[in-house]
């Protein structure tokens, strides 16, 4: 099984990266780009799992050559878990990827980065309530110390696809 | 007021009241959204693009999607 991280540029995606998958790190050149991407393992029970550190992205439609890569990552790993990496202190414009996902039928994860920084901000952020909406599991993570990331990795195995009308539902909306 | 965000001058801000067509989507990735709080940041001359601020971000935008946002403008 694959592991996709995904998120805006900057909200310590390549962290997690290193923290999930420790020192065994090789790199690899995505075909047709010069955008890099990372590809490391990490032992999950008894499953040997390929996680890949994607791009950066905005949202789900590519404005430059580095979106354009996160996107097809994306479209070619359907069956793969997404942790969705999000900036705590941002995290409007961060949920929007993360329902972009969502809507795509891929199984996410949350991951609610930067946690200590919101702290310092006063920014409060009810994980239940998010969970409750969104139907995925919600993990606030420190990824500069470690915090969170075991919590956060052992949600990706039960991570299950969530319809965008249930979240809807949830959220009472329409 | 309503203004054009692109005719927002250094330091005013507003919310966003509306967004033409499927602009909508292309900026919603970026954190602009109707009813948005945003802060005029710096703006360029000659037609150049505008900066403003949303969420502590600093977000650049071209002129021609800044015309087609409009924003009240806050005494």
């Amino acid at each position: 099984m694959r592991i996709l991280l995904m998120g805006h540029p900057n909200v310590g995606k390549s962290v997690v990266f290193n923290r999930i998958t420790g020192a065994n790190v090789t790199e690899s050149n995505y075909p047709g780009t010069t955008v890099d991407y990372e590809k490391g393992y990490v032992r999950i029970g008894h499953e040997e799992m390929e996680v890949i550190d994607v791009p950066g992205t905005f949202s789900l439609e590519p404005k430059d050559k580095a979106e354009e890569v996160a996107v097809k990552m994306l479209e070619r790993n359907k069956d793969s878990v997404v942790v969705c990496v999000i900036d705590s202190t941002k995290i409007e414009r961060g949920l929007y990827l993360a329902l972009e996902i969502i809507e795509r039928g891929s199984r996410v994860v949350v991951a609610l980065n930067m946690w200590d920084i919101a702290e310092d901000k006063n920014i409060n952020i009810d994980v239940e309530k998010l969970r409750q909406i969104l139907g995925v599991p919600v993990v606030p993570t420190i990824a500069v110390s470690g915090e969170g990331i075991k919590e956060l990795v052992s949600r990706i195995s039960g991570a299950t696809s969530v319809k965008i009308e249930s979240v809807m539902k949830n959220v009472g909306g329409n | 007021m309503e203004k054009k965000l692109s005719e927002m001058k250094y330091g005013e801000q507003g919310i966003v009241k509306s967004i033409k067509g499927d602009l909508r989507n292309k900026v919603a990735g970026m954190g602009i959204r109707v009813n948005k709080r945003i802060r005029m940041a710096t703006k360029q001359p000659i037609k150049g693009p505008v900066v403003i601020t949303v969420d502590e971000s600093n977000i650049s935008l071209g002129l021609g999607i800044a015309e087609n946002i409009t924003i009240e403008v806050e005494k």
